[in-house]
């Protein structure tokens, strides 16, 4: 047998089993797709947002900022604004421009506040259309002076407002309001990606923002033929101490790296969910050619009896894999691009308000898509194809296929991968070794060993399970039911290799669950235990409230504690910490911080409390002193006042004294925390609070109880998210068993045919590969159950005490879980019964 | 081809059409009992025809065969390879259905049957036993004699099965899957399936053609025991004249026709028949 006829016998072969051919390249596909979108969505992402920022600041040729002690902190202290009037000055500038970004809230012709789509609510300064911030008019013009104002037009037109309307804003100042006189939007789009915008002026700006005569930064454009390097010089010899001058480029690359985090961020989670569809996709790839090849062992056999070697088999096989992987892959990249685009769309109909994005395809997606398309499908016929190549040519005399016999060899493997996959998913969660990504990478590689080695084991306990799950339904539907457990059972490799898919995806979802349960028993446990607060006044505007909101809460009588959190970044012995900063007086009325030492109510400036963790870490007790570098640059030495043992706000904690010292940002609270009086009824608090906050719309006050379920729906939200993620390959899944059950289905064409012949009905067989389905699917589901909570566990136990300290179970979740199952093998039934059912009983009864 | 040649294929359906909707315009041998000691058919056709393919391609499997088997009788059908027993054995068990012409069993035609009647009728009035693969791999003997009752969820006559089941001697096997037992013995579970559910007739088609000679002699001996004692009908396909000289009758079939017919015949003159066939 030449090539020719190896080639041949490939072409013929695909083309005889159409269907499975066709359902092969189909999840194949479906893997393929799956990557590509995420590389292409990552990649045309990317390239669109360095677009839109490299805009933005194309024009600006220096500018001049605070400078930062260390990178990685969110907010630059702001500037004097008054040096703007120097900087002009300067030979060789042309135009200065101030830019300030503060909070401001539009309000609507009710006065309510305008809900954004996803975004913060900004106020921006507003120079004019020769402006340096990429900002472009849509429809009037500039606002000049104290009347007038522009607004996104995305939120004008989602509004109703018109140019010439009066519209209002709050912001820290006050409510103001203004002639709007145009609409702006950032660069091509109508919007700021959902965030709402309201520009002024920049006199105004610094006026109605109440930034107190400061501004974020500076923007220096020069004159035609102006040298940068020596108008740079000439700025930082007029600067103040820690106010530093950068040129455009520096600035360009600045936003190009936010840009790369934020994306890799996003692709990177993207990234994730394409490898466990690719996984996904590779299981049931591998067991559909195992299944084929195990079913045409016969008609292979006769090819050796023929005269056929051991070789040509092998490279039969192989090549047929070969030409579908490689179809499949093509198909693949088509299909990615669509899923990329479909991604967008859900983002965007969520509100997140990403910009139209042109297709960007790497040469790096193509090799992914390889990898993924040929990689898998040749990876997965590489030991069927060599089983297939080892069969002696006796056996195409042998009769039926029996039962399957599990291997003791494939078990002690499966074992073995599954431990190994345990210990790495344990030393890359506890011990991390190396920087997050090699240890996440190490506990990923850990997972998918469990996983594959799982899979390999769960056959051994695949015949008892599936006997148990199958006995009510053996009870209830008489002989279908009965049928249906022992086609299940009679095949325990296949029946665990045809659960497996479904397995890792209800695994992943039920390991989500237990860290969501836990998580919200942690936080429940924290409000029940560690803060006695009766009140959490929050800024969904993630921008942090006024103190003077705060303020007025604490001059009520009907609370007995009131303080603001906020808080700032500093480095101890070179690496960068969060303080929190809050009023110690109300601090230990409203949390029990577990305090193993020293004090917390006479906190003084220039002290501090630490949490045990850092305590032990720099040996240090009440009474040392500890050297901290403030972001802003500013050198300090801490006093440690005393030592807490509960993490819940955070490791380090100074008193808003000592804040104020170190720091010129303007201050902002992240969240005030209250506490009634004692012999306060609720009613009279709740009613006291809402009149002192009435002022401030952009305030959200909830009691302990709202707090609570709202921050318990956050979780939920979350882990909906998740679960949405994994659908894809839950679906996959599904069409994994599918496409198992009807090879089943085909294989016993012959017992098929039988039933019918002896009087079966139609319906009998039909509800009998029904509940085949249900099996497999309800033992996928068991085992993804029993694994997904113990890779939970794991998770929570790993995750620091601050964030998760408790673990918990839901109950709820397992029985959801194991509805969809028994829905999701109804479904894959679908076909398969279908075809059963429909099957002619003469042909059935003469196949071989 | 000319005109005639194409239309024949429209005419026979047609005229296929007509007979199933009123089985009754043709004359038919009355299915019904006409006398205590008169033979009752428990099965047969009527002018039955059966056509595989279109114009050149053309088989016709069955011509114009009118046959009636008798109530507890042992019916042999003979042949030569191709000549149609399979295919007339397959429309009287309502596994398949004729071009025209009439099938019945007992006083059912089967052409007025939905196909959920007809699997009922399967079930209930009908025993079959291929040559090989009888049997559901992952039930039990026991469970496989037993199936057509339960698929019908009866359990059916306990003292009748016990009766077969001990006739079928398998000591202690009952238990034991297909794939456990000799293929001698998995005839015999067929055959004991077969008569599990009193069917009005058997029909069996070369039940022992995978068979050494004594355990097909065997399997022939348990099913004319069955006819004697049991007054079951079995209507069997063999080519093994010594199989055929287990029953009470032989119908030859040549080239789809029914070509000669023979009581209780011995060995010898089923050959002889055999070779009158032949010549
Ligand atoms: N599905 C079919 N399509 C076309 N022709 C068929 C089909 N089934 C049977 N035939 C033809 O009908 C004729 C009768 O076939 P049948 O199987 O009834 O013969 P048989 O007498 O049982 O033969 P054997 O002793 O070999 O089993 C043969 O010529 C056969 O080729
Ligand atoms: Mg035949």
């Amino acid at each position: 047998m030449s090539f020719r006829s190896t080639a041949l016998l490939a072409r013929k072969s695909i083309r005889a089993r159409i269907g499975r051919t066709v359902a092969i390249a189909f999840t194949v596909t479906a893997g393929v797709s799956f990557v590509v979108g995420s590389f292409v969505l990552a990649d045309s992402m990317r390239a669109t947002f360095s677009g839109l920022f490299n805009e933005l600041v194309s024009d600006v040729d220096l500018e001049v900022r605070s400078a930062e002690a260390f990178a990685g902190n969110s907010e630059r202290d702001p500037i004097d604004a008054s040096i703007a009037e120097q900087l002009s000055e300067i030979e060789g500038v042309d135009i200065v421009e101030p830019s300030l970004i503060r909070f401001a809230q539009i309000l609507d012709e009710d006065g309510e506040l305008v809900a954004t789509t996803g975004g913060p609510a900004l106020g921006y300064s507003y120079i004019g259309d020769a402006g340096l911030q990429g900002i472009t008019i849509k429809d009037g013009r500039a606002p000049i002076g104290g009347e007038e104002l522009v607004v996104d037009k995305a939120t004008a037109d989602r509004v109703g407002y018109e140019v010439g309307d009066i519209v209002s804003y709050l912001t820290d100042a006050g409510t103001h309001e203004g002639e709007l006189v145009g609409t702006i939007g950032a660069v091509d789009s109508d919007g700021f990606l959902g965030a709402s915008v309201v520009a002024l002026d920049i006199p105004t700006a610094i006026e109605k923002f109440g930034s107190d005569g400061k501004v974020d930064a500076i923007d220096i454009g020069l004159t035609d033929g102006a040298d940068a390097t020596a108008v740079q010089a000439a700025i930082e010899d007029i600067l103040p101490a820690r106010i530093e001058v950068i040129t455009g480029e520096q600035l360009a690359d600045e936003s190009q790296s936010d840009v790369d985090g934020f994306i890799s961020v996003f692709g990177t989670g993207l990234l994730i969910f394409a490898f466990i569809t690719a996984f996904i996709s590779a299981f049931i790839i591998n067991n559909i050619f195992q299944i084929t090849i195990g079913q045409r062992l016969r008609e292979l056999a006769l090819l050796r009896a023929v005269g056929a070697s051991g070789k040509q088999v092998r490279r039969m096989i192989v090549s047929e894999a070969f030409v579908l992987g490689l179809v499949a892959t093509v198909l693949g990249v088509f299909g990615g691009i669509g899923v990329s685009r479909l991604i967008l769309f859900l983002f965007n109909q969520a509100g997140a308000g990403f910009p139209d994005t042109e297709t960007i395809l790497k040469l790096r997606t193509f090799i992914a898509a390889a990898v993924v398309g040929l990689g898998v499908t040749l990876l997965s016929v590489f030991v069927p194809a060599r089983r297939a190549s080892t069969i002696p040519p006796v056996a195409a005399m042998r009769p039926e296929l029996g039962f399957e016999a599990l291997k003791k060899k494939q078990l002690i493997i499966g074992a073995i991968v599954a431990a190994v996959g345990v210990v790495m998913l344990i030393i890359g969660l506890f011990v991390q070794p190396g920087p997050a990504l090699s240890w996440a990478a190490l506990a990923g590689a850990g997972a998918l060993a469990l996983f594959l080695g799982v899979a390999s084991v769960s056959s051994t306990i695949a015949a008892p399970v599936t006997r148990a799950i199958g006995w009510p339904i053996a009870k209830l539907f008489k002989v279908p039911g009965v049928l249906a457990r022992d086609n299940v059972a009679r095949a325990p490799r296949r029946t665990s290799s045809s659960a497996s898919a479904l397995m890792i995806g209800v695994a992943l979802v039920s390991a989500a669950a237990v860290f969501a349960s836990s998580l919200r028993a942690t936080f429940t446990d924290i409000l029940d235990n560690a803060i006695t607060a009766d009140y959490i006044v929050t800024d969904p505007n993630f921008f942090g409230l006024s103190p003077a909101v705060a303020e007025s809460l604490a001059a009520l009588p009907e609370l007995e504690a009131v303080t603001p959190v906020r808080g700032i970044g500093a480095q101890v012995n070179g690496d960068t910490k969060g303080f929190g900063a809050i009023d110690p007086k109300a601090f230990e009325v409203l949390v029990n911080p577990d305090l193993q030492a020293g004090k917390i109510a006479g906190l003084r400036p220039n002290e501090v409390l630490i949490h045990t963790d850092p305590a032990g870490d720099l040996n240090k007790g009440v009474g040392d002193t500890i050297e901290v570098l403030w972001q802003n640059g500013i050198e300090g030495t801490l006093t440690v006042a005393g030592v807490y043992g509960d993490a819940t706000f955070g490791n380090w904690l100074i008193s808003l004294d000592t804040l104020e010292l170190v720091s010129d940002a303007p201050a902002r609270d992240f969240f005030i925390i209250g506490k009634l009086a004692d012999g306060v009824s609720a009613e009279a608090g709740d009613l006291a609070v809402a009149a002192a906050t009435a002022d401030f719309p952009q305030a959200d006050v909830q009691t302990n109880a709202e707090f609570r379920k709202s921050q318990e729906d956050q979780i939920n939200q979350l882990l909906l998210t998740i679960t949405i993620l994994l659908m894809l390959s839950i679906v996959i899944a599904i069409l994994g068993i599918a496409i198992t059950l009807a090879l089943g289905v085909f294989e016993r064409t012959r017992e098929i045919g039988l039933l019918r012949a002896v009087g079966m009905n139609r319906r009998q067989l039909r509800r009998s590969v029904r509940w085949e389905a249900v099996i497999v699917s309800t033992f996928g589901a068991l085992v993804g159950i029993v694994l997904g909570t113990f890779l939970g566990i794991i998770a929570s136990l790993a995750v620091p005490d601050d964030i998760v300290s408790k673990l918990a179970f839901s109950p709820m979740i397992i029985i959801v879980v194991l509805v969809f199952a028994v829905l999701a093998g109804l479904v894959a039934a679908l076909y398969p019964s279908f075809k059963a059912s429909n099957m002619d009983v003469l042909k059935a009864i003469a196949t071989d | 081809m000319g005109v005639f040649g194409e239309n024949n294929a429209d005419v026979q359906y047609w005229f296929g059409r007509a007979s199933k909707l009123s089985p009754m315009n043709t004359p038919l041998p009355s299915p019904a009992p006409t006398g205590v000691d008169s033979p009752t058919a428990a099965s047969g056709t009527v002018d039955a025809s059966k056509i595989y393919g279109i114009g050149d391609a053309q088989v016709k499997a069955l011509d114009n065969v009118t046959v009636s088997f008798q109530a507890g009788q042992f019916t042999a059908i003979m042949g030569p390879s191709g000549s149609g027993k399979s295919t007339l054995l397959h429309c009287l068990a309502g596994l398949d259905t004729l071009t025209t012409g009439a099938t019945f069993i007992g006083s059912t035609y089967l052409a007025s049957l939905s196909d959920k009647e007809l699997t009922e009728l399967r079930r209930t009035d009908v025993g079959f036993i291929f040559q090989a693969f009888n049997l559901i791999p992952t039930l039990t003997a026991e469970e496989n004699i037993k199936l057509p009752m339960m698929l019908g969820g009866e359990t059916g006559d306990a003292a009748w099965i016990d009766q077969v089941v001990s006739a079928v001697k398998l000591d202690g096997r009952l238990k034991h899957r297909p794939s456990e037992l000799s293929g001698g013995q998995q005839q015999r579970v067929a055959v004991a399936r077969a008569l599990a559910s009193r069917p009005k007739i058997i029909f069996a088609d070369e039940p022992t053609g995978n068979l050494d000679s004594e355990t097909g002699a065997e399997i022939l001996d348990f099913m004319r025991r069955a006819v004697r004692e049991f007054g079951q009908t079995i209507v069997m396909v063999t080519h093994d004249p010594g199989a055929a000289s287990y029953a009470d009758r032989v119908v030859f079939v040549g080239d789809g026709k029914i070509v000669g017919d023979l009581a209780d015949p011995t060995v010898d003159q089923v050959i002889d028949h055999m070779k009158q066939a032949d010549s």
